[in-house]
């Protein structure tokens, strides 16, 4: 592969004596927006600041764009990293913290002058060039950051839950702005996230982490509609999910009869595959909750609590109603892990 | 009415607090021979009379010398440790805390007793090395308490941005951690002054004949005269004291870090 | 959090070296002094010391006005605190800072005032004669009252000061709900405000103590060798009979006291919790 970027090679990382990351290896395309997805403690920030050089691993090698920086320390690595906290320098302004880095190399003052405004433009920031980041909004903090690593053209911009300090709206503004300044500047990004609709949504690879292991990797449309393993099928949106003893549908709670040849030894439903109002199971509804244009109903049955959406026109049930259920063929996506 | 009682108490505690510092001043603008209050008529000749005392104005030079390279010492050291201990995940980092706290604990005439006997006579340091010595170790705990208190308050984060950025770690320390520590520093410094400056006890058994800082020499004065002399360099040290703690509150708010 | 180890120790140890050579070993030895009299190891150092009444006297002295300074410390610290918390932010500022202020001016300065005050030409005195209540100047300097005075004055600010800071943390709905629940004033300090406010009566109640112990200054301005104090006492020791076996066991004491002060109060503090 001639157009791999970054490459870790069979990366071990240790924290404090326990291993966080036994062993990975990953190869990041020149320009992609590559999601590492997980829940938290399974090795996707680690993993990230290995990367940056902020984390000595046990063992393994990193390499980016073809030079081993294994042993390069993080100053000589070229990686921008925006933090979570986005760590902006409380006593400069927003100005002096984009010109940092610029600073450091010892570029002239034209060309730090020239250059940080155009990073400041870039994330729209002009007007507040002499803001300190106290004086910055959630928003306008975390663009400042983001331009503070761009100015530096990294040659790999690592980003740590990028959207997760701010608020709805915003971080909706803020996926857009990230997907445009990955193409306007062709960056190789890679984020951070527990969150798999951000993951989903922005990256054009994502690295599903558990463990410290690649759970499973490959594009949003392929771990949404084709999720390999039960713990992935579950971050992908798969509430329900079951095992299958012979001709019986198992979970802790209780069994059921399955009404097809299962041909896989666990099976997937998403709350909008279970039909409600006729089948052969029954189930009491225990939550019901108004969602637009469908209404979200958790079933206690056999089974166990079931989760279904049902669209708005149909969902007549009340609370505490029992009603008939079925966990169809058709919606199930089966799996052998 | 309860907020008349209030006042009252305030009125009666602050009175207790600050009056006798307003006597003295007052004594210390005596016009007569002896210390009294009310003062016999009012004159500036004690407090003139304090700078031609020869012995105040060589203790004032040690005292001040003490209190600010002292200071600068315990700094010195201070900020490392408070750095070191906010910041890493050191082995016995409670052991280090501890012994680096121990001179506030223990009571400065058994320092100033122990050092003498088993520094100063056993290594033959001079008085002025030893009040040197005994005084930073003194102003250590303030400063690794102040300085820790305001590296507390600043993520450590900012340092990985910095290194990120290009800064090798003492360059990140330089840029981005000391700017934004500065208050805390300057603070440190004038709580370490002042304590230094103040300082009796420690410097007790450790002052020798010519040397001596300014508070035990105001001692020394006291049992010889009973002019009112020292009512007003009591008076003029107050003032001291005071004009640097209210121009290091105007600039940063010194008592924040306090 | 940074992971090198032996970086951060580096930083850390000049520090500690320092504290521990220059403080630690030298007042260890002075310490050990006392237990090596008869050539081994003994207590009878201890026994000596206090086999003599005067230095009974001198302990019993220093303790009863360490317990009396601190309880007077708390009585008054509390009025104030109370009172300070409840004025508007600017005045409460101000007031503080009257409160801190004293504590920035040299303890020589502040203890001289007492000369002023109590002496024979004093202003107390002048008042006494002149109002006709005794013909001759009664003795205030060098009595227990005068020392007590001068310790009070110079370490109520450190109670005052730990007393406001807890008090700031009390919920400020609080006090009005206790009220509301049928709750009389005394009832709120004493099942509300106090149980709150216990740590910095612990902290408040262990620098008053240790200060008035181991304050050197006043005693010794306005006690004098009348009112011997244990500070004063191991001065004198050493200076006029080069007794360091007594310095010694006093510096224990000292010690000592401080400690248990300071455990004795935080036990105080969580047991009715």
């Amino acid at each position: 592969m001639s157009d791999r970027h970054v490459s870790l090679i069979d990366l071990t990382l240790a924290y404090g004596g326990t291993i966080a990351v036994p062993g990975l290896t990953l190869d990041i395309v020149k320009g992609e927006l590559i999601a590492l997805l997980g829940p938290s403690g399974c090795g996707k920030t680690t993993t990230m600041r290995a990367i940056a050089g902020l984390l000595k691993p046990a063992a393994g090698r990193i390499s980016i764009a073809g030079r081993d920086v294994t042993h390069v320390p993080a100053n000589k690595r070229g990686v921008g990293l925006v933090f979570q906290s986005y760590a902006l320098f409380p006593h400069l302004s927003a100005f002096e913290n984009v010109a940092f880095g610029l600073r450091l190399r010892h570029s002239s003052e034209t060309v730090i002058r020239a250059r940080t405004e155009a990073g400041l433009a870039t994330v729209g920031l002009s007007a507040l060039a002499t803001r300190r980041p106290a004086e910055l909004s959630g928003g306008q903090q975390q663009r400042l950051a983001l331009a503070r690593s761009l100015v530096m053209e990294p040659s790999v911009l690592l980003l740590d839950e990028p959207l997760s300090n701010l608020d709805a709206r915003l971080r909706l503004d803020m996926r857009s702005e990230l997907q445009r300044m990955q193409r306007q500047t062709g960056v190789t990004m890679v984020f951070v996230t527990h969150d798999q609709a951000e993951a989903l949504a922005l990256a054009d690879r994502v690295v599903l982490m558990r463990a410290g292991v690649i759970e499973q990797l490959g594009t949003p449309a392929d771990l949404y509609s084709r999720p390999a393993t039960a713990f992935a099928a579950g971050f992908m949106g798969f509430e329900n999910i079951f095992r299958v003893e012979g001709t019986s549908l198992v979970s802790d709670a209780g069994a059921v009869p399955l009404g097809f040849a299962a041909g896989a030894p666990i099976l997937a439903w998403r709350p909008g595959g279970v039909a409600v109002g006729a089948g052969p199971y029954a189930g009491q509804v225990v939550a019901s909750s108004f969602a637009g244009s469908h209404r979200e109903y958790v079933l206690e049955s056999p089974l166990g609590r079931i989760k279904a959406d049902v669209p708005i026109e149909r969902a007549g049930a009340a609370l505490g109603e029992t009603v008939a259920f079925d966990l169809p063929q058709e919606t199930v996506w089966p799996l052998m892990t | 009415m309860r907020g008349l009682t209030s006042w009252i108490i305030l009125g009666l505690t602050l009175t207790f607090l600050i009056g006798p510092f307003l006597i003295i001043i007052l004594a210390g603008a005596s016009g007569g021979p002896s210390l009294a209050f009310p003062p016999d008529g009012l004159s500036l000749k004690w407090y003139a009379k304090v700078f031609t005392v020869e012995s105040f104005r060589a203790s004032f030079l040690l005292s001040m010398f003490l209190a600010v390279f002292g200071t600068l010492a315990a700094l010195l050291l201070g900020i490392p440790a408070a750095y070191a201990l906010n910041r890493y995940k050191l082995p016995g980092d409670e052991t280090i805390r501890m012994i680096v706290a121990a001179p506030i604990i223990v009571p400065g005439i058994i320092v100033g007793l122990a050092l003498l006997r088993y520094l100063v006579v056993p290594l033959d340091f001079t008085v002025t090395v030893a009040l040197f010595l005994a005084h930073t170790a003194l102003v250590l705990p303030y400063a690794v308490r102040v300085v820790s208190a305001s590296l507390h308050n600043l993520r450590a984060d900012i340092e990985e941005a910095a290194v990120l950025l290009g800064c090798s770690r003492l360059g990140a320390f330089m840029r981005v951690v000391l700017p934004n520590i500065r208050g805390g520093v300057l603070a440190a410094f004038i709580l370490g002054f002042v304590t230094s400056f103040n300082q009796v006890p420690v410097s007790l058994f450790l002052s020798g004949p010519g040397v001596r800082t300014l508070p035990i020499d105001m001692l020394a004065y006291m049992e010889i005269t009973y002019d009112p002399s020292v009512a007003a360099l009591s008076a003029l040290l107050a003032f001291l004291s005071l004009a640097i703690v209210f121009a290091a509150e105007r600039l940063l708010g010194f008592s924040r870090y306090v | 959090m940074f992971l090198n180890t032996r970086e951060g120790l580096a930083l850390a140890l000049p520090a500690a070296v320092f504290s521990f050579l220059l403080f630690l070993v030298p007042v260890g030895i002075l310490l050990s002094e006392a237990f090596r009299v008869d050539g081994g190891w003994s207590l009878g150092g201890y026994v000596e010391f206090f086999s003599k009444p005067l230095n009974q006297t001198v302990f019993f002295r220093t303790l009863k006005l360490g317990v009396l300074v601190t309880l007077t410390a708390a009585v008054i610290g509390y009025a104030a605190a109370i009172c300070i918390v409840n004025l508007g932010p600017t005045t409460r500022g101000r007031v503080f800072g009257l409160v801190v202020l004293p504590l920035m001016i040299s303890p020589v300065a502040r203890t001289y005032a007492w000369i002023v005050i109590l002496g024979r030409t004093g202003i107390v005195n002048d008042a006494i004669v002149g109002l006709g209540l005794s013909d001759t100047p009664i003795r205030l300097l060098f009595t227990e009252t005068a020392v007590f005075l001068g310790l009070l004055q110079l370490f109520l600010p450190l109670m005052i000061i730990s007393l406001v800071s807890a008090m700031e943390n009390i919920p400020k709905d609080l006090i009005p709900a206790a009220r509301v629940l049928g709750a009389n004033w005394l009832q709120v300090f004493f099942r509300v405000i106090l149980p709150l406010t216990r740590e910095g009566l612990v902290i408040g109640g262990t620098l008053v103590f240790t200060g008035a112990l181991t304050a050197y200054i006043t005693p010794a301005i306005l006690g004098g060798s009348k009112v011997l104090m244990l500070e004063t006492l191991l001065y004198q020791r050493v200076n006029v009979s080069n007794d360091f076996v007594s310095a010694s066991v006093i510096a224990m004491i000292l010690i000592v006291m401080s400690f248990s002060a300071n455990l004795l109060l935080r036990r105080i503090a969580t047991a009715r919790r």
